[in-house]
C-alpha cells in the first residue's frame, strides 16, 4: 500500500517529464513517418501524381533500376569508409586528449567543436574553394612544378569522401574521448607492468574498454555520412548520386511516392545496420 | 629474484625537483618501504623502478641488469596499485593469466599457473568472477595474484591498502607481508602510512621533497631519528627547542636538559611520549627531571595522552598507561615530569 502510494506521484512526475518530448516526437516525427510509409505504396503518374492504392511497385523499381542501385551502393560505400576513416584518424586524437593533462587540453576541445558552428554548406564551399581546378591546391602544385595544368579534385567519390570524414571527426572524437577518460590510466600501466607492450596493450585492454564509445561514435557518425546531403550535392557535382539528395531529386520531380520509397530504404539500411553496430559491440564487451 | 639498485636517481620537472640523488640498495627479497608525506618524492621513486618514469639523472638496477632506459613492459616488476587497476572486462582468472601469455607462457600451464596463483591468495574459487562483483579487499587480492603469477623479478606496491576499511587493511596487510616472506620476493612499497611501514617493512627509507631523508630498521627510525622530520613523521615526538652552550643544552624556556649526544648551536630534543615519566615514582637520577602543570588529558583507551606545561615555552606530551580509575593526574595538576638522557638531539633545521 505505502509502495503503491510512494510510487504513483513518481509515475506521474517521470510522465510529466517525458510527455512533452514524447508528444513532439509522435507528431512531429511517427506521424508523418508512418503517412509518407503509406505514400511509397501509392502509384506515380505523371498526370494526376499520385494514385491511391497498394503496390510494391516503386520498391522494386528501387532494387531493379541501375540508377537507384548505384546511388544505393555509392551511400553505403561513402558511409561505411568515411566511418571507418573517423574511427581510425578519431581514436588517437581522442586517446590524445583524453590523456592530455595539460592546460591547453580545453582549447584542443574548443578547437575541434568550433568547425561544428560552421553549417556542411559553407564548409563544403571551402572545400570547393581549395580543391577546384582554380583553387589554392590545384594553384599551389602548378607553381611548385608538380602538375603542368590546373587539376580539378573535385566532383569524385573522394572528395566526397574526405568532405564526409571532416564534418563527421568531431561527433566520433568526442564520443571517444568521453569513454577513454572515463578509462583509469592505472589499468594501462598495469598492462604494461605486466609485460603489454603498447600496441598489445590497446588491443587487450584499451580497445575493449572504450567499445562503448566506439559504438555510439560509429553509429552517429554512420548515419550522419549515410544521409548527407550538402557534401554529396556540392563536393560530388550534378552526377554524383548518393540516397539523400535522391530523396529530394524525387520530390521535386513531384514523384512522392518513389521519393517515399528511397526515404524508406536509406532509413532502414541505416537502422538495420545500427542495430548490427550495437548487437556486435555488445557481444563483444560480454566477451570481453 | 633479485635485487634492486638505485645510483643517484633524479627527476626534475623544469625547477621542481620531484626526487633528488635517490641512493638506495634493495636486497634480494628485502622488504623495503618508502614512507612520506604526498609530494615527497615516494611514488615518483616507485614509478622510476616500473619505468614509467624516466630519471633525469641516475641509474636503475634489477637483478644486476641496467634497466634506465628500458620501458616498463621489458621489465620485471609485478606492479599493485593503490585503486586495483584490474582490468574490469575480464574474468578473475582472465587477469591473472594476461601477464603470463604476456610473458609466452605455454598455454597448457597458464591454467595451473593461474590457479596457484589465485590460491596464493585465497581466491581460487572465484576465479570467474568479474572484479566489479567482488569486495575492494578481494579486488586487491587479486590484483596481487596478478602482480605475482608472472614471478616477477620485484613486487612494487603503490600505496596497496589505502583504499581498503581499517578492517581489512589489517587483514590484506598481514596477506601481503606472509606473502612476500613466504616468496622471498624484493618487495618495495609506498605508503604515507607509519603504521603500515612499521608493521610490513625489514627496512624503510623516509622521504620529504624528494630526498631521502633516513634509511634504517622500524627501530633504528624509531628509536634514533637523525632529523626533526624523521621524528614526528615516525611515531610522536615532543618538541623541546633551544641552544647548545658550552656543551649543556638549554631550552628557549629555560630549561637545562642533560643530553648523551652534545651538539652546537641551535638544537632539537625529541621526546617519545612513552618515554616520558610523570609522577613521584620516576627516579630522579635516570634523567632529567622538571616540575610541570597538567594542561590537558586526551582518553586514548589502553593509554592516556598527559600534557605537561613546563614553561611559558616548553611543554611535553607523556603517554600514560591506563590502570583504571585512580591512573594518571587531573588537569591543573602539579606533576613531576621525568626523561632519559640518551633521547635524539639533532641540530634544529633551518626553516
Amino acid at each position: 500500500m505505502s509502495a503503491n502510494a510512494a510510487s504513483r506521484p513518481k509515475i506521474l512526475t517521470a510522465a510529466f517529464l517525458i510527455g512533452p518530448a514524447t508528444f513532439i516526437a509522435a507528431l512531429g516525427v511517427i506521424g508523418p513517418m508512418l503517412y509518407l510509409l503509406r505514400y511509397s505504396f501509392n502509384q506515380y503518374d505523371p498526370m494526376e501524381l499520385m494514385i491511391e492504392t497498394f503496390t510494391l511497385s516503386n520498391y522494386v523499381e528501387f532494387f531493379t533500376s541501375p540508377y537507384y542501385l548505384s546511388a544505393y551502393l555509392t551511400t553505403l560505400r561513402v558511409g561505411l569508409i568515411s566511418t571507418v576513416i573517423c574511427l581510425v584518424a578519431g581514436f588517437p586524437l581522442a586517446y590524445v586528449l583524453a590523456r592530455s593533462g595539460s592546460r591547453f587540453k580545453n582549447l584542443m576541445i574548443i578547437g575541434i567543436v568550433v568547425p561544428l558552428f560552421v553549417g556542411n554548406a559553407v564548409r563544403a564551399a571551402g572545400w570547393m574553394s581549395f580543391l577546384g581546378s582554380r583553387g589554392l591546391l590545384s594553384v599551389t602544385l602548378m607553381k611548385l612544378g608538380f602538375t603542368d595544368g590546373p587539376t580539378d579534385f573535385m566532383y569524385t567519390e573522394g572528395t566526397v569522401i574526405v568532405g564526409i570524414v571532416a564534418v563527421n571527426l568531431p561527433y566520433m572524437v568526442l564520443s571517444l574521448q568521453s569513454v577513454l577518460e572515463g578509462i583509469n590510466r592505472n589499468v594501462e600501466e598495469a598492462a604494461f607492468s605486466l609485460g603489454a607492450p603498447p600496441l598489445t596493450m590497446a588491443r587487450r585492454v584499451l580497445l575493449p574498454l572504450a567499445l562503448p564509445g566506439i559504438a555510439a561514435g560509429t553509429i552517429l557518425t554512420f548515419i550522419l555520412a549515410m544521409n548527407a546531403y550538402a557534401t554529396p550535392v556540392l563536393l560530388g557535382g550534378p552526377s554524383f548520386n548518393m540516397m539523400a539528395p535522391l530523396v529530394y531529386g524525387q520530390f521535386q520531380l513531384n514523384n512522392w511516392p518513389g521519393a517515399a520509397a528511397v526515404a524508406f530504404v536509406l532509413m532502414a539500411t541505416t537502422l538495420l545496420l545500427t542495430i548490427l553496430v550495437a548487437i556486435i559491440t555488445r557481444q563483444k564487451f560480454r566477451e570481453g | 629474484m633479485a635485487g634492486v639498485k638505485l645510483q643517484g636517481l633524479s627527476k626534475h620537472y623544469g625547477d621542481f625537483q620531484a626526487a633528488e640523488d635517490v641512493t638506495l640498495d634493495i636486497v634480494d627479497g628485502e622488504f623495503l618501504v618508502l614512507l612520506g608525506p604526498s609530494g615527497c618524492g615516494k611514488t615518483t621513486t616507485l614509478r622510476m623502478i616500473a619505468g614509467f618514469i624516466e630519471p633525469t639523472t641516475g641509474t636503475v638496477t634489477i637483478g644486476g641488469a641496467d634497466v634506465t632506459r628500458l620501458p616498463p613492459w621489458k621489465r620485471s616488476t609485478g606492479l599493485v596499485f593503490q585503486n586495483y587497476a584490474l582490468f574490469p572486462h575480464m574474468t578473475v582468472a582472465q587477469n591473472v593469466a594476461f601477464g603470463l601469455e604476456m610473458h609466452k607462457v605455454p598455454k597448457a600451464e597458464i591454467g595451473s599457473k593461474v590457479a596457484t596463483a589465485l590460491d596464493l591468495v585465497q581466491l581460487g574459487h572465484l576465479a570467474d568472477r568479474y572484479p566489479r562483483q567482488m569486495s575492494g579487499g578481494q579486488q586487491q587480492r587479486v590484483a596481487l595474484a596478478r602482480a605475482l603469477a608472472f614471478q616477477p623479478d620485484v613486487l612494487l606496491l603503490d600505496e596497496p591498502l589505502s583504499n581498503l576499511d581499517a578492517k581489512l587493511r589489517h587483514e590484506v596487510r598481514h596477506q601481503i607481508r606472509s606473502l612476500q616472506q613466504r616468496l622471498g620476493i624484493t618487495t618495495v612499497m609506498v605508503t604515507h602510512d607509519q603504521e603500515e611501514a612499521l608493521t610490513m617493512a625489514d627496512r624503510m627509507v623516509v622521504m620529504k621533497d624528494g630526498r631521502i631523508q633516513q634509511l634504517g630498521t622500524q627501530r633504528e627510525l624509531y628509536d634514533d631519528p637523525t632529523s626533526e622530520f624523521v621524528a614526528s613523521f615516525v611515531g610522536r615526538s615532543s618538541f623541546i627547542k633551544g641552544r647548545f652552550s658550552g656543551g649543556r643544552f638549554v631550552s628557549h624556556g629555560g630549561l637545562a636538559v642533560e643530553t648523551e649526544r652534545r651538539l652546537t648551536g641551535e638544537a632539537v630534543v625529541a621526546l617519545r611520549p612513552e618515554r616520558i615519566h610523570l609522577g613521584a615514582d620516576a627516579a630522579s637520577d635516570a634523567g632529567n627531571t622538571y616540575r610541570g602543570r597538567v594542561e590537558s588529558i586526551s582518553y586514548l583507551g589502553s593509554s592516556i595522552d598527559v600534557e605537561v606545561k613546563l614553561n611559558e615555552i616548553d611543554s611535553v606530551i607523556a603517554q600514560v598507561v591506563n590502570k583504571g580509575r585512580d591512573s594518571g593526574a587531573s588537569v591543573g595538576d602539579e606533576v613531576s615530569v621525568t626523561f632519559p638522557r640518551d633521547v635524539p638531539v639533532f641540530a634544529a633545521s633551518p626553516a
